[in-house]
């Protein structure tokens, strides 16, 4: 689609992949005021979003969203130590966040934290970026006007085997570079300036290909060895899915929801399927990406592409085909890491999106029912994050949650 | 001399001993004023303190520090006489270390601190600091501790500290009224 050619005149939203399929077909729950792209955007090519200049820690959203994944990324998912008294808890989470806001930006800017020990190793190179997100119950301490119907609980799909210890947390770092000295500093100084503030809950490490190295400029190989993110949507489409649009916000304006699941998969059993058991579990091809319906990797999953004898090209139980959005709310755009950890394999699954209730939930239930990939797959961590808006010189981390 | 009271103010002003001579601390190449403008002479002294990366170090009771770069971006030198905190209640004296490697003490500054034009005075672990001597209440890291900083043509200064958490800046306290260090172990408070 008009994906592609940008500058192509068009009235609606560029789409990635599939999500602009979906466009093309039913277009249930998409309101029309979102059709209807500014007029420069048909004159001039949108300016990529994705692909910012430099990682400034100041800006409408925070970094570590948008951008394509850097190498590595990190997880980590605290529990806040409330103040006994209730009415010192709005404080304490307005003060933590300005603290990990000034925190995010010294070090996106290569500078170490205050009383930082080892201010030598802070290095903005590789794309560093820091990335906070509450819990719906952390965010209820601020008393604000956001949407907290929006990061409820996510309810339970079947064959989840979640484990507490990689649960639901307070407070959501997210921390990726493609320097992972940078990296390790920017963690430590972090957990250090947490103590006593928040426990740790998980930690939890991740990587994708470095730039420069992938087959695919949107997509990287995961465990399984499958080129992974082809159909994500892309450029001013990302945008929209992630954070919304003009009245149709996420649960503050400039925020968005994260959705954060540890997937071990099981590489060994995974051993024991050929080629074309994989490619038809996935409906894409393990060698290039490309769907069964097409040659290429960017070619569109057709999922009425039937064989010589009539059959569905790409079965109806296939990833692809159960993943792919129905309709456009249920775009998200997903930005996860592999993991490997003490002989265990699998994937830091991550998406952004504007509500998960459209997106993420109804596309997990479809999953959870008959994903072919599901023998080869496990859920064993689950959390959904109100990650907050950007901050700037003068706004403070989280000051939308606390504005009077 | 000097008796150490938790009650008196930091620093007496009075004599000016011309330049800083401390240890711990740097002072940069200061670029001598020319001769002030009115419009100079206005300026407080407050005014022309710059203070960088200000910070406390979390602690629950007893001694704590605080650290900054203390910069003059005035024409005219610079004295700082006094700091007070209200938050925290705690007396601030401003200290200075002795002594070299693991052996360092650290000690109340004698007089005011004179900050040339243009200079600089790192208040640093391990150096220079602020010295809370007593806190009534805990330094909690992610909130911020105000003191005020009093200088010698009476203009003062409230400047947030962010309080961190630092297990560094562990350094002896020598007393030389010879009091009882009444802090216990004679080191900063905090974890
Ligand atoms: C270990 C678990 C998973 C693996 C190995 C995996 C792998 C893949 C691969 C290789 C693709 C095809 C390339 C691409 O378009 O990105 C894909 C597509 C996709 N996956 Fe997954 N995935 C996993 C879990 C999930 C989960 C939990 C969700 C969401 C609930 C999800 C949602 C999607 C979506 C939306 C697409 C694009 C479908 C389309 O529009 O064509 N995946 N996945
Ligand atoms: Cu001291």
């Amino acid at each position: 689609m008009a994906e592609q050619q940008p500058t192509v005149p068009s009235r609606r939203l560029v789409l990635g992949g599939s999500a602009a399929a979906a466009l093309s077909g039913a277009l249930v729950g998409f309101g029309a005021g979102r059709l209807d792209a500014p007029a420069s955007a048909a004159a001039e090519p949108a300016q990529d979003p994705s692909d910012p200049a430099d990682l400034s820690p100041y800006g409408a959203y925070q970094r570590g969203i948008l951008e394509e994944p850097q190498t590595h990324g990190i997880f980590l998912g605290l529990d806040i130590q409330w103040p006994k008294a209730k009415d010192e808890r709005r404080d304490r989470l307005r003060s933590l966040l300005r603290m990990l806001g000034e925190d995010a930006a010294r070090l996106m800017s290569g500078d170490g934290v205050l009383a930082d020990s080892e201010p030598e190793m802070a290095s903005a190179r590789g794309r560093l970026s820091i990335t906070v997100g509450l819990s719906r119950d952390a965010a209820a301490q601020a008393k604000s006007t956001a949407d907290l119907s929006m990061l409820e609980p996510l309810p339970e799909f079947s064959g989840d085997k979640l484990e507490p210890r990689f649960g639901q947390a307070d407070l959501l770092v997210q921390f990726c570079g493609d320097d992972p000295t940078a990296l390790a500093h920017a963690l430590r100084a972090v957990r250090k300036n947490l103590t006593g503030l928040a426990t740790v809950r998980f930690e939890q490490h991740g990587f994708t290909t470095p730039p420069g190295q992938a087959e695919h400029p949107h997509a990287f190989r995961n465990l399984f060895g499958q080129l992974d993110g082809i159909a994500n949507p892309r450029t001013t489409a990302r945008e929209g899915a992630v954070f919304g649009h003009g009245d149709e916000q996420s649960w503050l304006p400039g925020g968005t929801v994260l959705v954060l699941r540890r997937i071990r998969m099981d590489l060994e059993r995974w051993d024991e399927v050929d080629r074309p058991g994989r490619d038809f579990a996935l409906g894409r091809r393990q060698s290039d990406g490309s769907p069964l319906s097409g040659q290429h990797p960017d070619d569109p999953v057709d999922l009425s592409a039937t064989t010589e004898l009539g059959l569905p090209v790409i079965a109806g139980n296939a990833h692809v085909a159960l993943a792919k959005p129905v309709q456009a709310a249920e775009t998200m755009w997903r930005r996860g890491f592999s993991y490997t950890d003490g002989g265990e394999s699998g994937l830091l699954f991550a998406c952004f999106q504007r509500d998960a209730r459209t997106a993420f939930v109804p596309v997990q239930r479809r999953l959870a029912a008959s994903d072919a990939m599901n023998q080869w797959i496990t859920h064993t961590g689950s959390g959904i994050y109100g990650i907050l808006p950007g901050m700037s010189q003068e706004a403070q981390l989280g000051a939308a949650l606390f504005a009077e | 001399m000097n008796k150490f009271s938790k009650t008196l103010p930091l620093l007496t002003a009075g004599l000016l001993t011309g330049s800083l001579l401390l240890s711990g601390c740097s002072t940069k190449s200061p670029e001598q004023a020319s001769a002030p403008s009115a419009e100079q002479q206005d300026t407080t002294q407050a005014a022309s303190l710059q203070i960088n990366d200000p910070w406390a170090k979390a602690a629950d009771k007893g001694m704590s520090a605080a650290f900054g770069t203390l910069r003059n971006t005035g024409q005219q030198p610079v004295e700082l006489v006094k700091v007070t905190e209200e938050q925290h209640r705690s007396p601030v004296q401003l200290h200075e270390m002795t002594g070299s490697g693991t052996e360092m003490t650290m000690k109340e500054h004698q007089g005011p601190v004179e900050i040339k034009p243009g200079a600089e005075v790192e208040l640093v672990p391990g150096g220079m600091h602020f010295m809370y001597m007593d806190l009534a209440k805990p330094l909690v890291a992610s909130e911020t501790s105000t003191l005020t900083l009093h200088f010698a043509d009476g203009s003062s200064k409230a400047v947030d500290f962010p309080i961190r958490n630092y297990s560094g800046a562990k350094e002896r306290y020598e007393d030389h009224a010879g009091m009882e260090d009444k802090h216990g172990n004679g080191e900063h408070g905090g974890h």
